[in-house]
């Protein structure tokens, strides 16, 4: 049949979804095809009853046993097919949640920065819905209307194959006007779907600037960014609506046309004696049961487009290459760092220009410089977060990529600037990772100087810390970020500007901690204070990505005109120790 | 006030359909010119559709039976005009339903967004982002399927299966009762398992919420993830939502299927019920075979209508779900109202605190009993050990939140009786967190500024000129046009700090609080922000949280807060000692 084979071409993919199920879908198919059929069988003995009662042979018993036997037969196995319907249909969108989660749970932080977390949220919701409904809806109605669609158009050729060929006849019409109408439909089902990425990034970002919002009253402009974004999200549901109106009429017109057609060629043949009344009763209603599975179709075509239109965004992401897999090297690490020529571009824009520099297992290394002059970026380097453009980044000799990433990220811990906190208990927010033991918690709690804080809550640890840890003042928060870095008992360090938001007092107190907690620790803290390493073993002086000197404190006090300048400007403060 | 959507007790639940519907449709009123054009639109085409079989049988009747070719092609010819007129009425149904749809989906966001719009600080804090946003998208789509695709249906079978049932009971009453007897069964049915199946449903969008909530956790905190190992972590804490979204979403599957068969069997029934009437009825002489082929498909008209309302009404019940859960949101009002001007003091001071207590609701007091005033043109410190309550007492000047007890007065006058628009243009404040949009470093200084928004190139430049800023945008690598992502890294911290300065500093605030705005910035950097806040306008009273020194060393006061206190710590040697030798309350 045209309609079929049509749709088929258009989308091999979001068919190939159901290969995994195709037990299940089988079965599906099975009982849905079973109950048709024997819906297909009520009219006939209908059909044969009123023969029967022309031809004065009429038994009431037989067809009561027949119909009631049918009709139960038709009440369990429907009930069985939605059962398994919605079981499959749940079962393919869980699945397929999982693969992409996995898929994103795979990739580098530079994949996640450029994906659009609003895009993979959309993925991961209404997308998966769409394919969903396809299952749960289209699939069975699919294959049960072209089934009767089939079985009806049989069974009229075998009453009367002339009247049956001119009816079959209307279907490659419905099957073309299908293809036109679906294939413009999907091309706004994609777009519509990337303005709901839009409005998904307008609301997200209007949530969570809520506090600047309501500080410099823009409600109003957010709602003006809202409103743009959602009319045209309407205006595209407006234009799918308008092609949806002019396919179904077409549709129920041809299948009224061959209705029409029975008539008038019916008519004659039984006029002329060449066709039974009972045979073109029974034509009429087995074209009543034609319409109905086209109309599903057409119907159905509209979840089609949206699950093709679906699955094609979720490919996308499925099939994404995998990030490149971690190394083998598991051998416990030293913490000698080298940088050799190490560049690192963010689009065209150099972040760090040919950096480089090393230091020895359990110094203390302080990373000064201005604001944007890629001291984050360094530290992410040393993560494996971002990986250099040219150069490269070496511990113990061996280059961060070739370390396995689990022996490596359980050895450097991490303490991010920007405070980032899990709507979890404390606990589990300090333990983040899950080989911490409750001693090595305990020890870094007790370095990041936790305790008193947190046995002063009444649910201690065991307290919820708010999305976004809005319960939670900024040294908190900063503190238990070093406790979380800490409790893994890294060899290596990274502070990015930790002392911004811990004061002065508390900051010696915990840097002392950590020097007799966790000795031979490699310490590489980005700071803006001098003051407070000015012990350190060497300081490096980073600018516009530039590493511009670098040595001890007395060092660059002597060779660096720069350092002096930052050395002056804190001078006013640094004989005073200010807790905050 | 309780902003917590997901902790209210279902009493929203208990509202029937009925009045639930009733208010649905009023947030939908001005569709009503709309909806009463495509009722007619449905009733005529239902109408046709019912003419149809009717004509087929009469035309078999009369003609066929009788051999009279010529009324079979008239009454052909009276079919084909009903079926283009059918094409139309269609097509009309459709566009203006599925219009109405559209639109109301369109109306219901708006209406959603800006009520989350109208809500406090506090709301955010209780609520998970991907939580709201599942409710501001997919619940009102689930409304936006019921309206555009099936309540279309919905009338149009309504329509279809009423005006059958009166040609049933109008042909032969006696098998007519017989034919319907079944849909009494249907309609018992259904009254009994609805509020099952949408509970099913509730349960199942807020798993829906849940897992979304999941997502944008996971995702805005990827870097932590990747960095310590957990991408398990990711997956695990989303397979969890994932599995308890699955087993509900089967519970509400299953739930919605329940009618459909149970409303087939009935069809079937009916059918049979037709058939052995109607052939006894014909052996009394009071019905003919040819009535008898029509009514059997009217009967199908009867019930085919009434196993798609079976899918309908179910559709149905998933919408109304979806509704409770919008509403819980409407029904929410901000606490921080504008009151009545009270009788307005002599402004000894720009801003008095009056025995001011604060605590978030279910949470211990944070703030105890604190007056202080500040004067115009001086420039005030507040420092403290952490979580002392200096953000907190920051946040009350803003009015973020409301004291729990105690009055705050802003020139003398309640600052609960400025408006909006009018506090905010008085009153700056630099969170602690910089938060940009995604767009230019210009959009963002510019955000929600009313006097420059329509300013050109150059008169910009001079603005920021004026204001001394043109060093801190040399930082930016394409000035004002550098882009920047929303909790991206694309830009540095610090440097998110300083577009936060500028973006407070162009609004000319008569009160500028800074709560640690400066703190990622280098000191150098700082040292100009210093000069900048010392050029402000004489009239601007800076109000500076920070630990570092230089920020606050020409403040004119120095208050000291720690553990929900706030004192006068008099000179700055004076805050030395008191800093020096008090116990960190945290």
């Amino acid at each position: 049949m045209k309609k079929e084979v049509g749709i088929k071409k258009k989308e091999p993919g979001i068919f190939n979804l159901l290969g995994p199920y195709m037990g299940m879908v089988t079965l599906l198919i099975l009982l849905a095809l079973f109950s048709n059929g024997l819906n297909l069988w009520l009219p006939k003995i209908i059909g044969n009853g009123i023969d029967a009662y022309s031809h004065g042979t009429f038994q009431l018993t037989p067809i009561l046993i027949k119909f009631t036997a049918a009709v139960v037969a038709v009440l369990l196995f429907t009930y069985l097919q939605n059962i398994i319907q919605v079981y499959v249909s749940e079962k393919v969108a869980r699945n397929l949640r999982t693969k992409i989660s996995d898929k994103i749970s795979g990739q580098s932080y530079d994949w996640i920065e450029k994906a659009n977390p609003s895009r993979l949220l959309t993925n991961l919701t209404a997308d998966v819905d769409s394919i969903k409904l396809f299952v749960s809806m289209a699939v069975v109605s699919l294959a049960s209307s072209i089934f009767i669609i089939f079985g009806a158009s049989i069974l009229l050729i075998t009453i009367n194959w002339k009247l049956a060929l001119a009816v079959i006849a209307s279907l490659p019409i419905i099957g073309i006007t299908f293809f036109l109408v679906l294939r413009k439909v999907r091309a706004l089902f994609i777009k519509s779907r990337e303005i709901m990425d839009w409005l998904n990034k307008v609301i997200n970002e209007s949530i969570l600037g809520a506090a600047l919002i309501r500080v410099i009253n823009s409600q109003q402009l957010e709602y003006a960014k809202f409103l743009d974004a959602n009319t045209r999200a309407m205006n595209f549901g407006l234009s799918i609506i308008r092609l949806f109106a002019g396919l179904i009429p077409v549709i129920t017109f041809t299948a009224n046309m061959a209705g029409l057609t029975i008539l008038v060629l019916g008519g004659h043949f039984v006029i002329n004696g060449s066709m039974s009344l009972g045979d073109f009763a029974a034509f009429n209603s087995y074209l009543s049961l034609l319409i109905f599975p086209i109309l599903v179709l057409g119907f159905m075509s509209n979840i089609i487009a949206q699950a093709t239109a679906s699955y094609q965004r979720i490919s996308a992401v499925i099939n994404m290459p995998d990030a490149i897999a971690s190394g083998d090297i598991t051998t416990p690490i030293r913490g000698d760092i080298d940088f050799k020529d190490v560049t690192v571009n963010y689009g065209q824009k150099p972040v760090l220009k040919s950096v480089s520099f090393s230091v020895k297992a359990g110094a203390k290394i302080a990373v000064i410089g201005p604001t944007a002059a890629g001291k984050t970026q360094l530290l992410y380097l040393l993560t494996g977060l971002i990986k250099p453009t040219t150069g490269t980044v070496s511990i113990d000799g061996h280059a961060v990529e070739a370390y396995n990433s689990e022996a490596f990220h359980s050895q450097v811990g991490f303490v991010f600037q920007d405070s980032i906190m899990f709507n979890m208990s404390i606990r589990e927010n300090i333990a983040f990772n899950d080989t911490v033991t409750d001693a090595s918690l305990e020890k870094a709690m007790a370095t990041a100087e936790l305790k008193d804080f947190v046995t002063a809550l009444p649910e201690q640890l065991d307290t919820i810390v708010s999305e976004r840890g809005t319960s939670l003042s900024g040294g908190q928060k900063q503190r238990i970020m070093l406790a979380r870095a800490l409790a893994i008992n890294p060899e290596i360090l990274l502070l990015d500007d930790f002392t911004a938001r811990v004061d002065s007092n508390t900051e010696r107190k915990i840097l002392a901690n950590v020097q007799e907690n966790y000795p031979g620790i490699t310490l590489l803290s980005v700071t803006q204070k001098i003051a407070s390493v000015e012990h350190y073993d060497q300081i490096i002086l980073l600018m516009q990505g530039e590493v511009i000197a670098s040595g001890t404190h007395a060092e660059l006090m002597h060779s660096s005109p720069e350092y002096n300048q930052i050395f002056n400007s804190q001078q006013s403060t640094s004989n005073y120790e200010l807790q905050s | 006030m309780n902003y917590n959507l997901n902790k209210f007790t279902g009493k929203e639940q208990k509202t029937s359909n009925y009045s639930a519907f009733k208010n649905l449709l009023q947030l939908i009123s001005h569709e009503k010119r709309n909806l009463a054009v495509a009722l007619i639109a449905i009733l005529l085409n239902s109408t046709l559709n019912l003419l149809g079989p009717f004509l087929i049988g009469h035309t078999i009747d009369k003609y066929v039976q009788h051999k009279q070719y010529h009324g079979v092609l008239v009454f052909a010819g009276i079919l084909l005009g009903m079926y283009l007129v059918a094409l139309f009425t269609s097509f009309f149904q459709t566009k203006l339903m599925g219009g109405v749809g559209q639109r109301t989906l369109f109306t219901l966001r708006n209406a959603v967004f800006s009520k989350i719009q109208q809500l406090p600080v506090a709301f955010f804090n209780q609520n998970k982002a991907g939580d709201l946003i599942s409710r501001v998208n997919n619940d009102t789509d689930k409304l936006n399927q019921f309206f555009s695709q099936s309540l279309m249906q919905f009338i149009g079978n309504i329509a279809t299966m009423v005006g059958a049932g009166i040609f049933l009971l109008l042909i032969n009453y006696k098998i007519g009762i017989a034919a319907l007897a079944p849909a009494v069964l249907i309609l018992i049915f259904t009254r009994v398992l609805s509020p099952w199946v949408k509970r099913k449903n509730a349960a199942n969008l807020k798993t829906v919420g849940g897992m979304s909530a999941e997502i944008q956790e996971s995702l805005s905190n990827f870097k932590v993830i990747i960095a310590f190992n957990r991408r398990d972590y990711f997956r695990k804490r989303f397979d969890e939502a994932n599995v308890k979204n699955y087993n509900s979403a089967i519970g509400a599957g299953l739930a919605n299927n329940v009618f459909l068969p149970f409303y087939g069997m009935c069809g079937s029934i009916a059918q049979l019920l037709v058939l052995t009437g109607g052939i006894y009825l014909i052996t009394q002489g009071q019905f003919s075979i040819g009535l008898l082929v029509s009514y059997l498909a009217y009967a199908t008209y009867f019930y085919n209508p009434l196993r798609q309302l079976a899918t309908l009404w179910a559709n149905f019940q998933v919408a109304m779900a979806g509704w409770d859960r919008i509403s819980e949101i409407l029904a929410l009002e901000s606490d921080l109202v504008t009151i009545a001007a009270p009788n307005t003091v002599i402004a000894p001071a720009l801003l008095e605190f009056r025995d001011v207590h604060f605590g978030y609701p279910e949470g211990r007091e944070i703030l105890h009993n604190i007056s202080l005033t500040l004067e115009q043109s001086k420039t005030y410190a507040l420092v403290g050990p952490t979580g002392g309550g200096k953000t907190t007492t920051a946040s009350l000047i803003a009015r973020l939140y409301d004291p729990t007890k105690g009055t705050i007065l802003l020139n003398g006058k309640d600052i609960r009786a400025y408006d909006a628009a009018e506090r905010s243009q008085k009153i700056g404040f630099i969170l602690q967190e910089p938060f940009l949009f995604t767009g230019t470093v210009k959009e963002n200084i510019l955000y929600g500024n009313e006097l420059y928004k329509d300013y050109s190139h150059e008169q910009l430049a001079a603005v920021i000129k004026e204001a001394n800023l043109e060093k801190l945008l040399a930082i930016f690598e394409n000035g004002l046009e550098t882009g920047v992502v929303s909790g991206g890294d694309s830009v540095s911290l610090g440097q998110k700090q300083l577009i936060a300065f500028m973006r407070a500093v162009l609004r000319k605030p008569d009160i500028l609080i800074l709560d640690e705005a400066t703190a990622n910035i280098d000191t150098i950097t700082e040292q100009l922000l210093g000069e900048i806040l010392e050029k402000l306008p004489a009239k601007t009273t800076r109000v500076i949280i920070a630990h570092r020194l230089n920020t606050i060393e020409n403040a004119d006061e120095i208050f000291f807060v720690n553990s929900g206190e706030v004192t006068r710590a008099g000179s700055l040697q004076n805050a030395m000692e008191k800093l020096l030798h008090g116990v960190r309350m945290s």
